[in-house]
């Protein structure tokens, strides 16, 4: 724990009961030890606001995750909940993982109204800004970009702020109200909003070299809207080809049509072809619509498709099929070109991919025939980039390309979020603006301002009971059916109650509380061994130190002349307490180790 | 092959019993652990409606006893939840922590009766028809002469429904596309069979024409327990519910395991699974079919059986591929007895 640096900030002044770490050890632990946190693209600190939601902080809860991921009562709604798969008490024996989503939810929702917003505001730099896309990633840019103290122009062509959150998400995940207010909070420290304007090269649109002239940088934040083309074969004369179809639609056009008012229509039977969360919203979408049968058909199975547990269910709940291992490979139309039925290829499961989904192998000569009204294709999206007037390096994907400073091929031209990566999700995009802001003001400004740093804070006693890993994960509750499906599109998930927010609070495991044992004061009477829950506390040899500096695993001592130390191991350790209660001499320690963004100077 | 490996079959049914009898046979003395979340050994599962003539000791119903397992040194670990598999260390996670090793796995873990997620709500006013205890359960909340109603109406529910009326009790039949499960009938055959079991004597609501299930109530005190309320305002009271809808393969263990997965753990002809040491038998595995060009479930006992036999004999050096033990068609003898091969026991 050395390396303790002055920070700027008071409220992580450090003292006697705190300090600062930028050792390598420090930071092992906690990248290794608080897995939700790594997990998350915005790095949001969740045993911190858990803990806030337990002691009933909700308003301090909402704001530790506003420092984050910028828009938590949005998240706290369709986030996609990386953090939750690899949460320590979903681990095989403990049980599930925390409804940290959830509680994000809570803690926007529960807050009091009117609470105090906290924003460390950076003296004016006068340096300006433009920001094309007010998405999530460009969104999350322009607040963190103002609080640094630039002037920030942000460029959007549809009439209305949100990217994806608006357009392409239905109301009844995401309600409008909670964007409006959400997207307030974050663009009203002096950020210029020019909505309906778009750049690009039509006559009312503003060129990017025009942008480039008249600011310090340009942030492109431009999303990934463009439907991937689905090549179908067409069965039928009474067309030329499968695209001229009236029954066949792309996904996300056909939710953002939706969205921007247009009135949509499905036939009787729908079939949506895709596995992501714009399938699903299309088939929940289908149902709202008056659609009587609605089937997902997807090329793997429903084990592997990445979007939510509770999203599945629901979708079910309405009515929503979902069937797997096959691939659409065709329409067929009636005489009068009107869609009968989708041509799919039977598969079958391959290997693993790297991005951690399932291969399917289609199987030769096992087409069949699944008749349907309506196809929505939602099989994902690619970016659009012929809008630039201005030659830019482009990837293998024709994604624009950025360097290790987030700048295009173009002096002054940033690029983030989807229309770098590809498609992603909200959280990703919010994590992403977010490292471009930091990277671009650290390019304005000829030095990073902020850098992360591991606090360390004793604890004097455990802050979890024992009998709290034995909380069941709560649900939160939904509407019944019948209200669904009416009109107005109402929101489904209702959000949790008190009782259940503080008992779900409760389930965390608190990961960011770091036993240790004082091995100079420990008389190994095994006390702490006798008492502990799971196979946390071991005898060992030595500690491997991994090449960075932090420690690895741990090698155990079998015999008693072996053993060298006596360690907690943090990743079998459900900070329960116990060993800490039970040690008669007291060499049992407790700090809380986070990561906190001090400034650099 | 070695006479010495740890064999472990999870699931005591009637495919991980078959098996674990013929890797007895085949090995000797090879370790054979069998896991059951049950607290009773292997029992009768498709007896269980002679609960309602009568028999309520459990020991009748066991196939095999007790000091069986012993005598054949099959380690029989009961009340033993798995909740993870590691395929790369060939290790199983047991609900209270321990890890259990293993040389070979079969999973014949079953299925689980299926509840529609828009019923998923009344869970807690329906009953079950998936074990002795449940079996029991119903026993005890359905007086002389009360009425059951069946939601859907899977074979497994059609077979306790028959069962009632001869004991003279009351069953309504709130039919949907599940009916008849897992046979697939034409509308035609349908209507038949929907007309035959009128005729024995079970009553017949159509979901659909109702208006569909709007909700399930609990009744007041010194009325019917359960009232199903339909779409069109009409109500069906009960003194049990019991949502038959087929099963779904129990393979939640399975999710972290690597193995393919679409609704069942999908298996090749011979039972494997795309881990070399683990297969499938029962009705936990979906079958690939060379005929068919899909993966498929195939039901009843005599399947089931086949496939704990084979999935044994494969494990212990065979190579043979599945081939089904029993017909699937559902039929109409002499215009008054539904046949079904689902119901056929020995």
């Amino acid at each position: 724990m050395s390396a303790v640096v002055e920070p700027q900030d008071r409220e992580t002044r450090p003292g006697p009961r705190m300090m600062h770490s930028e050792d390598p050890r420090d930071v092992g632990w906690v990248v290794q030890n608080i897995p939700c946190q790594a997990a998350c693209p915005a790095g949001t600190n969740v045993p911190a606001y858990i803990r806030a939601i337990a002691e009933g902080r909700h308003g301090e809860a909402y704001e530790i995750n506003r420092g984050a991921n910028v828009l938590p009562g949005v998240l706290g709604r369709i986030c996609s909940r990386p953090c939750e798969s690899v949460c320590r008490h979903g681990w095989p024996g403990n049980g599930e993982p925390v409804g940290i989503c959830n509680l994000k939810r809570s803690a926007a929702d529960q807050k009091s109204t009117g609470h105090r917003i906290t924003e460390r505001l950076y003296a004016p730099t006068g340096k300006r800004i433009a920001i094309v896309g007010a998405g999530p990633a460009g969104v999350a840019a322009a607040h963190d970009l103002s609080v640094l103290g630039h002037d920030v122009t942000l460029f959007e062509r549809e009439q209305h702020f949100g990217g994806m959150l608006r357009y392409g998400i239905p109301e009844f995940r995401l309600p409008r109200d909670v964007v409006d207010f959400e997207l307030h909070n974050a663009l009203r420290l002096g950020v210029e909003l020019l909505r309906g304007q778009g750049v690009g090269n039509g006559p009312d649109e503003v060129r990017v070299v025009d942008l480039l002239a008249a600011h310090d940088a340009v942030l492109l934040a431009a999303g990934c809207m463009a439907p991937l083309p689905l090549p179908l074969k067409l069965r039928g004369e009474r067309l030329a080809a499968a695209d001229e179809c009236p029954d066949v639609e792309h996904g996300l056009p056909f939710l953002m049509s939706l969205h921007r008012g247009e009135r949509k229509s499905v036939r009787r039977r729908v079939a949506v072809v895709g596995a992501g969360f714009t399938a699903l919203d299309c088939a929940r979408v289908a149902t709202r619509l008056g659609a009587q049968e609605v089937t997902i058909h997807i090329r793997t199975a429903e084990e592997y498709i990445p979007v939510t547990k509770e999203e599945i269910f629901e979708a079910k709940r309405e009515g929503v099929r979902i069937k797997g291992l096959r691939t659409p490979v065709g329409i067929v139309v009636d005489g009068d070109g009107r869609l009968c039925g989708v041509e799919f290829v039977q598969n079958r499961l391959g290997a693993w991919r790297e991005d951690g989904r399932r291969q399917a192998i289609a199987i030769e000569g096992s087409e069949f025939l699944e008749p349907c009204d309506t196809l929505l294709i939602a099989i994902g999206q690619k970016t659009v980039n012929d809008f630039l007037d201005i030659k830019v390096e482009l990837d293998q994907w024709h994604n624009v390309r950025t360097g290790e400073d987030g700048m295009t091929s173009a002096r002054g031209l940033f690029a983030c979020g989807d229309f770098v990566t590809g498609p992603t999700t909200v959280v990703e995009a919010i994590g992403r603006g977010r490292q471009a802001a930091q990277k671009l003001d650290a390019w304005l400004m000829g030095k990073p301002r902020r850098k992360r740093v591991v606090q360390i804070v004793p604890i004097d006693e455990p802050l979890r009971e024992r009998a709290f890993d034995f909380i069941a994960r709560q649900h939160m509750h939904t509407a019944p059916l019948h209200d669904r499906l009416g009109k107005g599109q109402p929101e489904v998930e209702l959000g949790m109650d008190d009782k259940q927010t503080l008992q779900e609070a409760r389930r965390c495991y608190l990961c960011n509380l770091h036993y240790q044992i004082d091995v100079d004061r420990c008389i190994y009477c095994r006390a702490c061994i006798e008492v502990a829950p799971r196979n946390c506390i071991k005898l060992v040899q030595g500690v491997e130190v991994l090449a960075d500096g932090s420690y690895g695993s741990l090698r155990e001592a079998r015999e008693w002349n072996q053993v060298g130390a006596i360690w907690i191991d943090n990743n079998e350790c459900i900070r329960c307490g116990a060993c800490f209660r039970a040690c008669p001499v007291k060499c049992i320690s407790i700090s809380r180790d986070e990561f906190v963004e001090l400034d650099t100077a | 092959m070695n006479g010495t490996r740890h064999h472990v079959i999870i699931g005591t049914g009637v495919a991980g019993n078959q098996a674990a009898r013929t890797l007895r046979q085949r090995e000797p003395a090879s370790r054979i652990s069998l896991l059951t979340l049950s607290a009773l050994p292997f029992y009768n599962r498709y007896d269980l409606p002679r609960v309602f003539h009568g028999v309520h000791d459990w020991r009748e119903f066991l196939v095999d006893p007790p000091t069986y397992y012993d005598e054949q040194r099959i380690e029989l670990r009961r009340c033993t939840r798995v909740v993870n598999v590691e395929a790369k260390r060939k290790t199983i996670m047991l609900g209270h922590n321990e890890e259990l090793p293993y040389d070979t796995l079969l999973v014949a873990s079953g299925g689980r009766a299926y509840l529609p997620e828009e019923l998923s709500e009344y869970r807690p006013l329906l009953d079950g028809f998936a074990s002795f205890e449940d079996a029991m359960a119903i026993r005890r909340k359905l007086p002389d002469g009360g009425t059951l109603a069946i939601l859907g109406g899977d074979m497994i529910g059609l077979d306790l429904a028959r069962t009632l009326i001869d004991t003279g009790h009351r069953v309504v039949l709130i039919a949907g596309k599940h009916t008849f499960w897992p046979h697939q009938e034409t509308p035609e055959q349908r209507q038949e069979l929907l007309q035959v079991l009128a005729r024995m004597g079970i009553e017949i609501l159509d979901a659909d024409g109702e208006g569909g299930i709007e909700s399930i109530q609990a009744g007041a005190r010194g009325f019917a327990t359960r009232r199903v309320v339909f779409g069109n305002g009409r109500e069906c009271t009960a003194d049990v519910v019991l949502p038959s809808f087929g099963l779904v393969p129990s393979v939640e263990f399975m999710l972290g395991s690597g193995i393919g997965i679409e609704r069942g753990l999908l298996v090749s002809p011979t039972l494997r699974t795309t881990d070399d040491s683990i297969l499938a038998a029962g009705d936990v595995c979906q079958i690939w079919s060379g005929v068919e060009k899909r993966y498929r479930f195939y039901y009843g006992w005599k399947n089931v059986r086949a496939m704990g036999d084979l999935a044994a004999r494969n494990l212990t050096g065979d190579d043979e591929a599945f081939v089904p033990a029993q017909d699937e068609t559902l039929h109409i003898q002499d215009g008054v007895t539904i046949h079904s091969p689902f119901w056929e026991y020995a």
